[in-house]
């Protein structure tokens, strides 16, 4: 017994309503299943009857032998038309090798673009990878570089009651400025600062840098620049010098470092 | 009503295809009586003839088919001049197509009359037409009367269609509607499904019971 589902379905094949895939299907069970076979050969028997239901009707008398004569001028077209027969057989044909032609060519030309548009994007990618790497490389340099730039100074005491006090400069010679870091340094006697020097080869007398401002736990971490333009600078000192500061180095060199 | 047009030479073709069908006409593969396989056979032959070119073949084959196939074009098309195009593609299909003709699939009626109703849904198709022809199979409730008196001197296909009206006329009305807009109209189940209102699978299942009943009806009346 056909279940009812396929039965529709069977229906359905038979008045052409299912997809090719589906009728290939029907087909190849039609071959190996007997009740199928009959089933679809009875229903469309079924089917084809319901054509008595419309009372026949005498058709056109001589349809058979015009159809006859018509397929037999179809197997046997002169080879060699009239002219104007063939600019009419021909026209259509070459309007269509034009469109076929123009349609290759228009493939063609797309497959080129998308194989260079591939090409581009890839070529893009390689020189975004390539700028990526270039920028890392670039980083590493400045890196480096500002390594190269920096000097760094361990201040040494020059007076024994200064030598627990420990001082080292970063200098930096391209900007021409530093940074100290003081500890242990005592606050400076009444009426005293502590000024810091920078020491020009090419300059005469140290260049000031700044007094010192010396907090209780005496730990000093501060930037400084030369009050005035150097070249650059060979060694750094502190001396103590009357409160205020002086222009040149007047008093004691407690610490000095290159 | 187009359908009901009177054609002058009606009852002389209908006589001449009662000369030729006098065997076959008590019923084409319902049941396959003898008589029936006979005819089966008969036509089947005729076809394999025709597959090798056999003219005689040809238009002994039209004459057996071609009333009640023209009379089903010309119900579905609505137009005589249309209805003789569709029967001309179908039988110049039929010429060319003889070779794949398989005896095991169909018979050769069932094959005959689903390659000319092919043909006319195509051209229904084409000229948007199944609207205007869903409508008319829809309205025809009285259609096989009109058309029987057309068919009326004609014993033989009086008898083959008056068998297939009383069948269709056993089966209920809703089944039998499926029947006519998938057969006449050219309708799908779903364009059915949509003129109807109705659910798909309701329709379905009108054209299967439909099918079966008028398969085992004919089976009964044959």
């Amino acid at each position: 017994m056909i279940h009812e589902i396929k039965q529709d379905l069977l229906v359905q094949y038979l008045l052409n309503e299912v997809d090719a895939a589906t009728a290939e299907q029907i087909r190849a069970e039609l071959e190996t299943d007997a009740e199928l076979r009959d089933f679809v050969r009875e229903t469309e028997d079924a089917f084809a009857s319901i054509a008595h239901a419309a009372p026949p009707i005498l058709p056109p008398v001589g349809l058979p032998e015009r159809i006859l004569q018509l397929e037999r001028n179809v197997s046997s077209i002169p080879s060699t038309p009239p002219r104007s027969k063939i600019i009419w057989l021909v026209l259509p044909w070459a309007i269509a090798a034009c469109l076929a032609v123009g349609c290759i060519v228009l493939g063609l030309e797309r497959t080129r673009l998308e194989k260079e548009n591939i090409q581009s994007g890839q070529e893009l990618l390689a020189l975004q990878q390539k700028v990526a790497r270039v920028e890392e490389s670039l980083a590493t340099l400045q890196k480096k570089n500002l390594l190269a730039e920096v000097t760094i100074a361990t201040l040494k005491a020059q007076v024994a009651s200064y030598e627990t006090a420990s001082a080292v400069v970063v200098w930096d010679k391209d900007q021409k400025n530093g940074v100290l870091q003081l500890d242990k340094l005592p606050p400076p006697a009444a009426g005293k600062d502590y000024q810091l020097w920078v020491i020009d080869p090419k300059i005469a007398q140290p260049v000031s840098a700044g007094i010192l401002a010396v907090p209780n736990n005496g730990l000093i971490r501060a930037s400084f620049h030369p009050v005035s333009p150097i070249e650059s600078a060979a060694a750094f000192a502190i001396s103590v010098e009357k409160a205020g500061g002086a222009a040149k180095p007047e008093g004691q060199i407690i610490l000095v470092g290159k | 009503m187009g359908a009901a047009q009177t054609l002058p030479s009606e009852v002389a073709w209908s006589r001449s295809i009662q000369a030729n069908n006098e065997d076959r006409k008590r019923g084409r593969t319902f049941g396959m009586r003898p008589a029936q396989e006979s005819d089966n056979e008969f036509e089947a032959g005729l076809i394999n003839r025709i597959a090798e070119g056999d003219d005689s073949a040809f238009t002994a084959l039209y004459k057996r088919f071609s009333g009640s196939l023209y009379g089903m074009a010309f119900r579905m098309m609505n137009d005589a001049k249309e209805a003789e195009d569709v029967l001309q593609e179908g039988f110049t299909y039929i010429w060319r197509k003889a070779g794949t003709y398989d005896p095991n699939r169909s018979s050769p009626f069932a094959w005959a009359v689903m390659i000319t109703r092919n043909k006319a849904i195509d051209r229904l198709r084409v000229r948007q037409r199944i609207e205007k022809l869903r409508e008319r199979v829809t309205a025809e409730e009285s259609f096989y009367q009109n058309k029987d008196e057309v068919s009326a001197d004609e014993p033989t296909l009086r008898e083959r269609g008056a068998i297939v009206r009383s069948a269709l006329q056993d089966i209920p009305l809703e089944q039998r509607q499926a029947l006519e807009l998938s057969f006449f109209g050219g309708l799908t189940h779903e364009q059915i499904a949509e003129r109807l209102d109705t659910p798909l699978g309701t329709i379905k299942a009108r054209i299967r019971r439909g099918l079966l009943r008028l398969r085992d009806c004919l089976k009964e009346g044959l």
